[in-house]
């Protein structure tokens, strides 16, 4: 998996960068969620500004078959504004916290995207024809003189430039007290949750008005508070499934037919601490930033602050694997919890489900996941060959075609060449967002303001 | 606190905040109640910090008065277990917890000094009585200081009524205030002994505490802000005047022997000076 060579390796190299190059980040254009379509055609991000831009790849070009399509901007539109709530005199901040994506149905896309409080269902549409020949009005929309009319004529479609057009279509809003971390689609493609950080509501994409409460973790007295809610997705399959992550580093899965409120858990998933491990912040550590069902839903990832755990459905008191994400910086917890970096938000990803992935073994679907370090590092791990790597998101690094260097971080001790130690990392280049298409390996890497896209070099 | 009111620069403290921090990842020789008490001191900033904004992100609050109680449960199991109450591995008199007093954030809690006042009288044999009414951990001031955070977020988030009239974000309310005030009044009084007594920051590692010429350590730290902070009048359990007078009776050989406390804490200095440059490497 080092790039060295094998059948199954997967060679990655920079493929495109999209964001601004200046090192003086602007607030606004920080990005805060990437998400491919089912296709994998369009690739969508959002930012701390409330804005959403829509990637296409475009259409494999036949005389190039060495590279696959590259992705332009396709759409942006203001998705959120920023808000304020009398009431409470808060400001409602605009950042696109999750995107999510419609199957689709027609020629139209659709995609939810929430902010801390309203999740908005937008219609993404094209229109590369219009209507000319009207027989009242004149081609600037200005109405004719009846009068005038002698002859009528049938108005006929010609081409026009292709104009992407976003509108908002539902707006689902004031169901949540508390910040909404995320939203999931359910598999009947008609409902889907949303959580913040005490409730999980379920939601009729057709029906704005309701909601209805599944999961309510907040205590009769705040001050017995001790657990939030971090994130939660539906099961891909089993449309009355999903599971909810914890602030304890606790997975609870529930079923949706056992009751209307989902307080009582079908499998809770917790794996003992480790007593050599232990230190004040074990808890905070183990805070589960992130969940993502494998394809076949089988198995879930989570990602907590060092490491991804792959965890077995049927097996809940400890994960079948735990993959290191970045152990070095378990001995700088102390200046990590100091600067706030230890509670930063690393999202994981499974690799897509194409089986084009692996040409000679067989192998399950899901067999690496993805997920971001700091120094613009991010990480895979292969579960088949349980070998990792590291990679780094970097404009230096921007020869198409050019395999990337896999990086090292040296713990302790002596620094070989080529390696940066622990101490140089910048921990304001943090890679907390990455996607893999569902079905080909190219890959989104969202450093704070750019967005990489990486992929695998054909032969 | 006893701070001349010049504000301390946010650099300075971030500063020396991430020398500490530093110090507790790389030093494995620091002892283990100052690594505590540092993250202990940690956390109390950083919810001190969150009360003061208008929305504090309740994720990491929580996180964080875990992280607090959990300290806090490992003292008080600690106190119930050694009631003459000198941690293993600190002696009265030394020097390592030099790099402390920087980072030691006072908050006033007026309703935990009636515990102070009944575990000290326990004590009477030991040496030390400062150093020992300061190593009980008054468990209703850093419960109350959660409560108090964890309740403001219920009224500033949530749409139902919040059972304790604490507007967020505002003022506290007179009652509590008075009371603080006035323990700052009578701590003025008793300053050349006592330190930092009565406020909110628990340490049970406090030799340095007697070390130190407070005046010279705390000068440049402005607790103004945190001196009506951190109050919950339902969980008062005595009216203030009486509350006021537990200093008095809390520490009863202070005053006589302040004037040698001082003696200790000059001839120190130098030796602390000595400690801090190694903790923050310069």
């Amino acid at each position: 998996f080092l790039g060295a060579g094998g059948g199954n390796d997967i060679q990655w190299c920079f493929s495109q960068v999209k964001g601004a190059v200046d090192d003086d980040v602007a607030e606004a254009d920080i990005i805060s969620t990437v998400e491919f379509n089912h296709s994998g055609e369009l690739l969508a991000t959002g930012d701390k500004g409330g804005r959403v831009v829509i990637f296409q790849q475009e259409q494999e070009n036949k005389t190039q078959s060495h590279s696959r399509g590259e992705y332009n901007v396709y759409s942006t539109f203001q998705s959120h504004e920023p808000e304020f709530d009398y009431l409470k005199s808060l400001e409602i901040e605009e950042k696109i916290n999750k995107i999510r994506w419609l199957p689709q149905k027609n020629a139209a896309q659709f995609l939810l995207s929430t902010n801390d409080k309203t999740i908005k269902l937008w219609k993404i549409s094209e229109r590369d024809k219009r209507p000319e020949g009207y027989n009242l009005k004149e081609e600037d929309g200005r109405y004719r003189d009846p009068t005038t009319v002698t002859t009528l004529r049938v108005p006929v479609f010609r081409p026009m430039d292709l104009m992407v057009e976003a509108s908002p279509r539902r707006i689902f809003a004031n169901a949540h007290t508390y910040h909404i971390n995320s939203i999931s689609i359910n598999s009947d493609y008609e409902t889907y949750l949303s959580a913040d950080d005490l409730r999980i509501n379920l939601w009729h994409l057709e029906i704005t008005d309701r909601s209805f409460n599944i999961v309510d973790i907040k205590p009769a007295n705040m001050e017995e508070l001790t657990e939030v809610i971090t994130a939660a997705e539906f099961h891909p399959n089993s449309c009355n499934t999903f599971v909810y992550s914890s602030s304890k580093g606790t997975i609870r899965l529930c079923d949706m037919r056992a009751s209307a409120l989902c307080d009582r858990h079908s499998k809770l998933f917790e794996e003992p601490e480790d007593p050599s491990n232990r230190s004040f912040f074990s808890e905070i550590i183990s805070s589960i930033s992130d969940v993502k069902f494998s394809h076949s839903g089988r198995y879930m990832m989570t990602r907590d602050y060092l490491s991804v755990k792959i965890w077995d459905l049927n097996m809940e008191n400890r994960p079948v694997e735990t993959y290191q994400v970045h152990e070095y910086l378990r001995s700088k917890l102390c200046s990590l919890y100091e600067n706030d970096c230890i509670f930063d938000k690393f999202e994981c990803c499974w690799n897509g489900s194409d089986r084009q992935n692996c040409n000679f073994l067989p192998s399950p679907l899901c067999s690496i996941v993805m997920t971001g370090s700091y120094n613009n590092f991010f990480r895979m791990f292969d579960r088949n060959t349980k070998r990792d790597i590291t990679l780094e998101a970097s404009r230096e690094n921007n020869k198409p075609r050019t395999v990337l260097k896999p990086r090292k971080v040296c713990a302790s001790g002596k620094r070989k060449k080529d390696e940066i130690s622990v101490d140089s990392l910048d921990f304001n280049k943090k890679i907390l967002h990455t996607a893999w298409h569902p079905k080909e390996n190219i890959i989104a890497v969202a450093t704070t303001n750019n967005l990489y896209i990486f992929q695998d070099k054909m032969n | 606190m006893l701070g001349r009111g010049l504000k301390r620069k946010l650099s300075d403290y971030e500063e020396n905040m991430a020398g500490l921090s530093s110090a507790f990842d790389s030093s494995r020789s620091l002892p283990y109640l100052l690594r505590r008490q540092l993250v202990l001191n940690m956390c109390l900033t950083k919810l001190q910090t969150y009360k003061m904004l208008v929305e504090p992100n309740l994720h990491r609050s929580v996180l964080i008065a875990n992280t607090v109680r959990q300290i806090q449960e490992e003292m008080r199991q600690e106190g119930t277990q050694q009631p003459i109450g000198v941690c293993p591995g600190i002696t009265p008199g030394s020097h390592s917890y030099a790099g402390m007093e920087s980072s030691v954030i006072s908050l006033q809690l007026p309703s935990g000094i009636s515990q102070q006042e009944s575990n000290c009288c326990d004590l009477g044999s030991v040496e030390d009585p400062i150093e020992n009414s300061l190593l009980i951990v008054s468990d209703d001031d850093m419960s109350s200081a959660i409560s108090s955070i964890l309740k403001d977020l219920d009224f500033v988030e949530d749409i139902s009524p919040p059972t304790c009239l604490v507007p967020a974000g505002d003022d506290q309310p007179k009652f509590p205030e008075s009371t603080s005030l006035k323990l700052e009044d009578d701590r003025q009084d008793l300053k050349g002994a006592e330190c930092v007594f009565g406020s909110f920051e628990i340490s049970n590692s406090t030799s340095y505490l007697k070390d130190l010429a407070i005046d010279d350590i705390f000068e440049d730290i402005d607790t103004s802000m945190y001196d009506s902070d951190f109050c919950c009048p339902p969980l008062m359990p005595r009216p203030p005047s009486l509350a006021a007078e537990e200093p008095l009776k809390t520490f009863p050989s202070c005053n006589s022997s302040s004037a040698s406390n001082i003696q200790i804490c000059r001839t120190d200095l130098s030796e602390l000076d000595h400690i801090m440059e190694i903790l923050v490497g310069s």
